[in-house]
């Protein structure tokens, strides 16, 4: 139970760091697969793509299910003993960040690469120039697909409470904690907390928001 | 950007560097804001893992990873008994509040060192597998039945949980009540199932119930009391939460309408996870903690907390009225026959220091 503002500072803190890192991770994995698949001509191009588009609705209790059987000691990478820490609710929130990144990459590098395609090679760029052009003019694009993967990770509850535990102190994040107050019946505790969530959440993307307007990013 | 930008861009960067000239500030600039978010960005990140590590630097005491059912620990009996375990051995104990049924789970895993749980027949099935090395009653509090305030049923005049039921199940099927179900493997369901199965209801048949009268939420206790408020249905509840819901008041239109039955006995036990299956467990931890549970000291302080008026949980491991409680529990309470016993051969069993062991009989 959070009592004191340290506590909530330390849960709030932990909230943006593990959803913060799965953005990250996720965006790092999931833009230049999105680039990849958006750019490159293959067969089957057309299934990966649904499939991408399929994975935007992975529950994110399977998620975290998947991580638990890995990560449980009776699982495949049990000894190295990560299951209910922040490291474990980090891959579980990853793998929800990694299709909405890949997917938002795609199709805005695809509406990109339509528009000025003919007129990068006809310029006579090379493949690897032509894709660095791409990547720029799809910029706002990929800053939306992190806020996106963001948005997700920071409300998400099924995962983070399977993999983390929601230990007091250790793994308790914003998302777990208002599901123990509602559980204990503190029902207008829980929304204040949900009120902080919501704050922090508005903070992240007024600063991007800034930026964007200014043309900064 | 519109097409010309784009081919301006285009141009820019790929034909004729020398053109971006005139942009060259706004070119500058823009690396400094991105700079500058990256640090903000940066600094986020930094500022939640140092948050992360200043929660964490106690890291060096030994921790205890307990899994434990939700009522104990949403009850606030562990946040109130923990501490004094902690500061007694330096240790600091984890825990991970899920349903009777996935913290068994977990220490069938080895994922946890020891259990705190409610479900007697699933906890001697785990023992007996060899995934836990001991089972140890520790307490007990009560289930009751709750329903709508004015007890349309008239539940209260039962002559015991079954019978109680009994009506339950006519009125149900006859369209006049409903029943809320936790339906989710937890201690709660396994004690309504057994309630169920002494009229002659195995757990396929319950199950098979019609959803217009028997409602198989799949949710926590705290959440099926909300929707019996909202539903006027009755549902089997541990006094604890039942407690907890009328404090806070969620729950305004119902009542505890039947309890007292000691059938409806509900046995907490710990049960230390075996360390010759998972052998990285922290056993003698598991066991130091096991036994400070069952010593007087850890008994008095779980008999001395109290709730919403009410002391929630009652301590029964003590050497004294551990043979009675096992007489009670083990040999008649989980196999459903302690149906005909009175509520006061087992309220006795309250633990108390100076508890003369005969009266009991």
């Amino acid at each position: 139970m959070i009592s004191t503002g340290s506590e909530l500072l330390d849960v709030t803190l932990l909230s943006l760091y593990v959803s913060g890192m799965a953005t990250i991770l996720g965006s790092a994995i999931g833009i230049p697969l999105g680039a990849l698949i958006g750019l490159k001509e293959f067969g089957g191009k057309g299934a990966v793509k649904t499939l991408t588009y399929t994975l935007y609705g992975f529950p994110p209790v399977l998620s975290g299910l998947v991580v638990y059987y890995v990560f449980s000691r009776a699982g495949p990478l049990g000894d190295l003993g990560i299951l209910f820490t922040p490291t474990a609710m980090i891959i579980a929130e990853t793998f929800l960040v990694i299709p909405l990144v890949t997917g938002i990459t795609i199709t805005s590098v695809v509406e990109v690469d339509r528009s000025i395609k003919d007129t990068v090679k006809a310029l006579g760029a090379s493949s690897s120039q032509s894709i660095v052009t791409v990547m720029r003019e799809a910029w706002v694009g990929l800053v939306m697909a992190c806020m996106i993967g963001f948005g997700r990770v920071i409300a998400e509850v099924g995962a983070a409470y399977l993999v983390g535990g929601n230990i007091d102190g250790e793994t308790r994040v914003l998302t777990t904690a208002i599901m123990l107050e509602t559980r204990m019946g503190h029902f207008e505790w829980a929304m204040s907390l949900g009120i902080v969530l919501l704050s922090v959440a508005l903070m992240v993307f007024l600063f991007l928001r800034l930026l964007q307007e200014r043309e900064m990013l | 950007m519109s097409s010309s930008g784009v081919i301006e861009v285009a141009n820019c960067y790929i034909r004729e560097p020398s053109l971006c000239s005139k942009k060259h500030i706004g070119v500058n600039m823009k690396g400094i804001w991105i700079a500058v978010a990256a640090i903000v960005v940066a600094a986020v990140v930094v500022g939640g893992a140092a948050g992360y590590v200043l929660m964490t630097e106690d890291d060096e005491v030994e921790s205890l990873r307990l899994a434990t059912t939700t009522s104990t620990y949403d009850s606030g009996l562990l946040d109130y008994i923990l501490p004094v375990f902690e500061n007694e051995t330096n240790c600091k104990i984890d825990v991970i509040a899920v349903g009777s049924g996935q913290a068994i789970e977990l220490g069938k895993n080895g994922d946890v060192d020891v259990l705190l749980v409610h479900s007697p027949a699933a906890e001697k099935d785990f023992v007996a597998a060899g995934y836990g090395e001991s089972r140890t009653l520790v307490m007990y509090n009560n289930f009751v039945i709750v329903g709508p305030s004015a007890d349309p049923l008239n539940t209260e005049n039962a002559k015991n949980a079954s019978e109680a039921f009994q009506k339950i199940y006519d009125n149900g099927t006859a369209g006049l009540a409903k029943f809320v179900s936790r339906a989710d493997n937890s201690g709660t369901h396994s004690k309504e199932l057994t309630v169920w199965s002494t009229l002659g209801y195995n757990k396929t048949l319950v199950a098979a119930f019609p959803s217009s009268w028997y409602i198989q939420s799949g949710q926590g206790m705290g959440a099926v009391l909300d929707m019996c408020e909202e539903l006027d249905a009755y549902t089997l509840s541990d006094d604890a939460t039942y407690y907890q819901r009328m404090d806070e008041n969620i729950i305004p239109h119902l009542n505890m309408t039947y309890s007292g039955d000691s059938a409806l006995f509900n046995q907490y036990s710990v049960i230390p996870v075996n360390s010759t299956i998972h052998a990285h467990v922290n056993h003698t931890l598991a066991a130091a903690f096991k036994n400070w549970l069952v010593s007087e000291a850890g008994q008095d302080l779980i008999a001395s907390y109290e709730k919403y008026g009410h002391q929630l949980f009652f301590p029964n491991a003590t050497p004294q009225t551990a043979r009675v409680a096992s007489l009670l529990i083990d040999e008649s309470m989980d196999v459903g026959e302690g149906v005909t016993r009175g509520w006061n051969s087992f309220r006795v069993l309250r633990w108390t220091d100076s508890f003369p062991f005969h009266a009991v009989h």
